[in-house]
């Protein structure tokens, strides 16, 4: 069988495994080495409590808009005023598969964010895989939606850029080049699609990430992130990105090998949260996945938010009514809840 | 509605066929795009009114001179911001290998472009991706060491294409140390070889991952197949011909036809259906002003079938 390529690289062997970074982070923290931890502990203040709400999406016909938008007023979610960037995930195009953030939930974030009074609205995508904008704007109907919605469309692989430095050094990068595009607006939503990943364990808020990196600055399939190893990567792009907001398409998801060649999995839903570890937790648990496995999960526990179940508060649904068991690749299967 | 679904649409009704575009005008209106997007500086961003990039200025040089039938214009690269021998696509970014062989490739069609292009001929000749440990994972040669997109990475099937080009134009054209280029050239080859698709072609890198084969992609398949064009007897490259004659029918966009059709002219093939169909595509990039892929379309319209900067 013929795959459409993966997102991964050999030089993702040359980095630690799940496994050993788990493993290396854990020794430094027990052996006091990181004195100095790879952040400033200043710039970062992960809260007390987060919420985190999943919102019943059975289908992509659903009111989309006016689920997202109630989503926005249980959270406390406010765009007012701001100019809004939506980040959804794009990766390649297969029917009848689920790779991307599906272009329905696309434009009802627009809709929502627009009844909720941002300025503006502007949806942006960096592929990490397939060079190609055009041909994966148009097999994959965003473009169409887009359209519709007359909001502009911003190929972050081909953007003005801009050097910033990192806000954590997890992959000893001290500087990035970010598409200006995203760094101009004040008000940045991460909408991925729920999947597994055969790398990262799960790929969701945090990972969807990747796809800001500009490919036209390094390379395809965004090499220097795989070389400075996936899960230091995922860890230091939210660290400097810190987006304000997460909408996850959870209405068909992926299981088995993720995030291109595994099989979609009917879970309806749409989670919602400002604390991107905590939505990612959460998300993980549902797919039957322990937080505390997921190597970039623990670390971004102490700096960027909350993975614990004791700190976050679940709105809308409970996970329990979308719990499911995901099928996983071996290699994964360590990363499993003791009860799926 | 978007050409692709556009063209769905006509195939699945008996509608009457929408009539061929003059392909003089068409083109006419592409140049006048091209040109109007250009900036003060000379040369173009990835799209109106971004910074000046070193991709999308080449091809829209490229381009702008096949039209019309004259010399490449290399003012804006003469110009262009240099580092120990680079062009500086973006201050503070990592050099990028693929975009500046793109630029020698430019330089090199061009009598005073070569002075121009020797340090970048060296700097790519000195450059290498790094060497892994074999992986169970992925069926592939690790220790290969072609081109890589920028500095301490991997080497991948985009850089190689277009640094092999660079430098088969350079060694051509008697610039640079040619053993040594020979080397690098070998070097290259043997990369493009490694991780061709088993059905012919190359995806961006990898052809086989936990077992799986990967697909071959139109745009890399046509940039590795023009950099293969002196070893069009190899088995490698009659089946990623093959590949890339069939992948151009579903694979659509602007930027994988105009680079398979240019691919296949240096091959000698006829491309008319697939130039064509680019004619219906280079809407989109019209209408969300992507000037590569107008510039390449551009330059794939224009000009005899049997002359082409990138034929070696």
């Amino acid at each position: 069988m013929l795959s459409a390529g993966r997102m991964m690289s050999t030089a993702s062997d040359s980095r630690l495994s799940r496994r050993d970074f788990l493993a290396a982070i854990s020794a430094a923290m027990a052996a006091g080495c990181w004195r100095k931890a790879p952040f400033d502990r200043h710039a970062f203040t992960v809260p007390a409590r987060s919420a985190v709400g999943l919102f019943a999406a059975t289908s992509y016909s659903a009111d989309l808009a006016d689920i997202i938008f109630r989503g926005f007023q249980e959270l406390g979610v406010n765009v007012a005023g701001r100019r809004v960037f939506l980040k959804p995930n794009m990766v390649e195009y297969e029917p009848g598969t689920a790779i991307n953030t599906h272009p329905a939930v696309v434009a009802g974030a627009i809709a929502a964010c627009r009844r909720g009074g941002a300025a503006e609205v502007v949806v942006g995508e960096g592929p990490g895989h397939r060079r190609d904008i055009e041909y994966l704007l148009s097999s994959t109907g965003l473009y169409d939606a887009l359209r519709e919605e007359r909001v502009r469309f911003v190929d972050l692989n081909h953007d003005d850029v801009k050097v910033v430095p990192t806000k954590s050094w997890y992959t000893d990068l001290r500087d990035i080049a970010l598409p200006v595009s995203l760094l101009q607006s004040d008000f940045v939503i991460t909408m991925p699609k729920l999947k597994t990943h055969h790398w990262a364990g799960i790929t969701c808020s945090m990972k969807n990430l990747f796809g800001v990196v500009p490919g036209a600055v390094y390379g395809w399939p965004k090499n220097v992130l795989h070389m400075r190893g996936v899960f230091e990567s995922i860890l230091d792009l939210t660290a400097t990105i810190q987006p304000h907001l997460t909408i996850v398409d959870a209405i068909t998801a992926m299981e088995g090998d993720g995030p291109i060649m595994g099989k979609p999995r009917q879970l309806g839903f749409v989670a919602i949260g400002s604390d991107l570890p905590a939505v990612d937790a959460t998300c993980a648990r549902v797919i039957g996945l322990d937080p505390a496995k997921v190597p970039y999960l623990p670390p971004a526990s102490g700096y960027l938010g909350n993975i614990d179940t004791r700190r976050i508060d679940q709105r809308g649904e409970s996970p329990d009514r979308f719990a499911a068991r995901f099928e996983l690749i071996p290699s994964l299967e360590d990363l499993r809840l003791p009860d799926r | 509605m978007t050409p692709a679904n556009a063209r769905a649409s006509q195939s699945s009704t008996t509608a009457a066929p929408k009539p061929a575009r003059d392909r003089t005008l068409f083109t006419a209106e592409l140049s006048q795009a091209l040109a109007e997007s250009r900036r003060r500086d000379g040369a173009w961003g990835y799209y109106p009114g971004r910074a000046g990039r070193l991709e999308s200025t080449c091809w829209a040089l490229l381009a702008l001179a096949r039209h019309r039938g004259a010399t490449v214009d290399i003012a804006p690269l003469r110009g262009w911001p240099a580092q120990k021998g680079w062009l500086i696509d973006v201050p503070g970014a990592p050099v990028n290998v693929a975009f500046n062989a793109l630029a020698a490739v430019v330089l090199l069609q061009h009598p005073d472009g070569r002075p121009l292009a020797a340090p970048i001929v060296s700097n790519l000749v000195s450059t290498q991706g790094m060497a892994l440990p074999q992986s169970d994972a992925i069926r592939q040669d690790n220790s290969l060491q072609a081109w890589p997109w920028i500095d301490e990475t991997f080497s991948w099937v985009e850089p190689t294409a277009w640094s092999l080009l660079a430098l088969k134009s350079a060694r051509r054209q008697g610039i640079g140390q040619s053993s040594a280029i020979d080397v690098r050239i070998s070097a290259g080859e043997r990369l493009l070889a490694d991780r061709a698709s088993r059905r012919g072609g190359w995806n961006y890198g990898n052809s086989n991952v936990y077992g799986q084969e990967l697909w071959p992609y139109v745009p890399t398949t046509a940039l590795a197949l023009m950099a293969m064009q002196d070893r069009r007897a190899e088995a490698v490259v009659r089946a990623a011909l093959q590949s890339l004659q069939k992948d151009s029918e579903t694979e659509r966009s602007a930027f994988a036809l105009a680079l398979a059709a240019i691919c296949l002219r240096v091959y000698g093939v006829t491309a008319s259906a697939i130039e064509s169909a680019l004619v219906d595509y280079l809407e989109l990039s019209r209408s969300i002003g992507n000037v590569v892929g107008l510039a390449m379309g551009l330059y794939a319209l224009s000009g005899a079938h049997d002359v082409d900067g990138f034929r070696l």
